[in-house]
């Protein structure tokens, strides 16, 4: 159903131009004989059609076209203008001032059908495009989102298949991913860049898929030359994820490549220093460190929290950034949260 | 006012589509209103404001136009366009004379 808007003062005018109206079908025509009355009504109402007169009191036509069509949303709205014949400067400055077309006086039902049924015909095209617009937006959000989220679940498998060569770990990525975005959360990064870490955190050790299992799986102590190749898996993981166009994996490289350098320029590989490691290096080696520490591993049992928290804070500044273990341990309870949340024995999808 | 009004009952029954129905809403509504726009015109001739008398001047020009009548509305639009140069004291005799057209079409709409 169509909204006409009808502004005449003339009483008879208004009378025939809403009965033409009605005759159009699928119409409804809401009239005023007050151009003041009626921009006020626009406010809150959008017509699917303006049919206004010219000369009325208080507002004539060409002020009311310029005043409706300064209200938002109303730019595209067709106007006719009711002129007499005779008023041709009239309709020049009312086609400059945002008139659509115009009737002449005495109107003519043949004319009038036609030039309303054009108009209308608009304004149908007009929501038609509109409403595919906002159709294929929304179908770009929803395709988006389940591309991010197939692309978050094939990261999560790639990240657990190179754990799973490394039994040791269980729900290991899952936790220090979340510790991770503890630590962001404390460095006051943004809600974004921690939902990055967050999810490009459990491609820190993805590299070991290229370390030998009797390296990897070696029970005992490893070698000087076993412990070199055990070093590579962090520029392994850099190759495999490196030069993507996906914001995660590009983050899931950095943190792959930096997260064993150590703040004091003794870690590896490249023996980084201070602020010159990436801000994710420095933070995942944190979160790491510390999920390794206080899980049960086959070869130890897991060191109390206290225990964990005093070699954090004793490796600030010389493994850790001192920033990075305190925005850790200031949001300890978000931390026993995680390990409640994410036990080895269970370990659900991100 | 030289020349008398002819109702053409079919001129405008065309442009209305041959609604019959709506010409008889028009009619009934012109004659209803015929005494209220004879007052609005002497009113507006009263008050000397020029652009009220030219404005009620282009209203009666498009009710008479509506009903076919080119003489009465070429009568409202030369008042209108004096009325618009701001000068209005000497349209007295103007302003009767089209008050004495909307009479005689609402007659001639009556006799139908």
């Amino acid at each position: 159903m169509n909204n006409v808007l009808i502004i005449d003062d003339s009483d008879i005018n208004l009378t025939l131009i809403k009965a033409l109206v009605l005759k159009l079908g699928d119409c409804s025509p809401v009239v005023f004989d007050n151009p003041l009355a009626a921009l006020e009504w626009c406010r809150g109402n959008v017509p699917d059609l303006v049919i206004v007169d010219y000369m009325m009191p208080d507002m004539d036509g060409l002020k009311f076209i310029s005043a409706f069509r300064a209200l938002h949303g109303r730019n595209e709205i067709p106007v006719l203008m009711i002129t007499a014949n005779d008023q041709k400067d009239i309709r020049y400055d009312a086609l400059l001032g945002g008139a659509n077309d115009f009737l002449t006086k005495p109107i003519d039902r043949i004319e009038f059908s036609a030039r309303a049924r054009n108009m209308l015909s608009l304004r149908t095209g007009q929501k038609y495009l509109a409403d595919r617009a906002e159709h294929l937006a929304s179908l770009v959000e929803e395709r988006t989102a389940e591309i991010r989220e197939r692309e978050k679940e094939l990261i999560f498998r790639i990240s657990r298949a190179a754990e799973f060569r490394d039994p040791e770990t269980g729900a290991h990525i899952q936790r220090m991913a979340h510790y991770s975005q503890v630590i962001a959360l404390g460095l006051d990064l943004s809600i974004p860049q921690q939902k990055l870490i967050l999810e490009a955190a459990p491609m820190h050790d993805v590299g070991k898929i290229g370390i030998p299992d009797y390296i990897l799986l070696k029970p005992g102590k490893l070698t000087p030359e076993e412990f070199e190749v055990m070093k590579g898996h962090s520029k392994i993981g850099h190759e495999l994820l490196k030069n993507s166009r996906s914001e995660i994996m590009q983050a899931g490289a950095e943190v792959a490549i930096s997260h064993h350098e150590k703040y004091d320029g003794t870690g590896y590989p490249y023996g980084l220093k201070g602020n010159k490691i990436p801000l994710f290096g420095r933070i995942v080696a944190v979160a790491d460190v510390f999920d390794a520490l206080t899980s049960e591993r086959p070869y130890k049992r897991a060191w109390p929290l206290s225990d964990a928290c005093k070699f954090l804070e004793d490796g600030r500044g010389k493994h850790f950034d001192p920033l990075c273990v305190e925005a850790l341990l200031a949001g300890w309870e978000h931390v026993l949260d995680i390990r409640q949340r994410f036990r080895d024995e269970e370990v659900p999808l991100i | 006012m030289a020349e008398v009004f002819v109702l053409d009952r079919a001129s405008i029954l065309e442009r209305l589509g041959d609604d019959e129905d709506i010409y008889e809403m028009m009619v009934e509504m012109y004659l209803e209103d015929v005494g209220n726009n004879c007052a609005a015109l002497s009113a507006a001739f009263d008050s000397g404001d020029a652009s009220v008398l030219q404005r009620e001047a282009h209203t009666v020009k498009g009710l008479l136009v509506t009903f076919s009548d080119a003489v009465g509305a070429a009568d409202a639009h030369d008042l209108e366009q004096i009325a618009r140069q701001g000068e209005i004291a000497g349209l007295g005799d103007a302003v009767s004379g089209l008050q004495q057209r909307l009479r005689e079409v609402a007659a001639a709409l009556s006799a139908g």
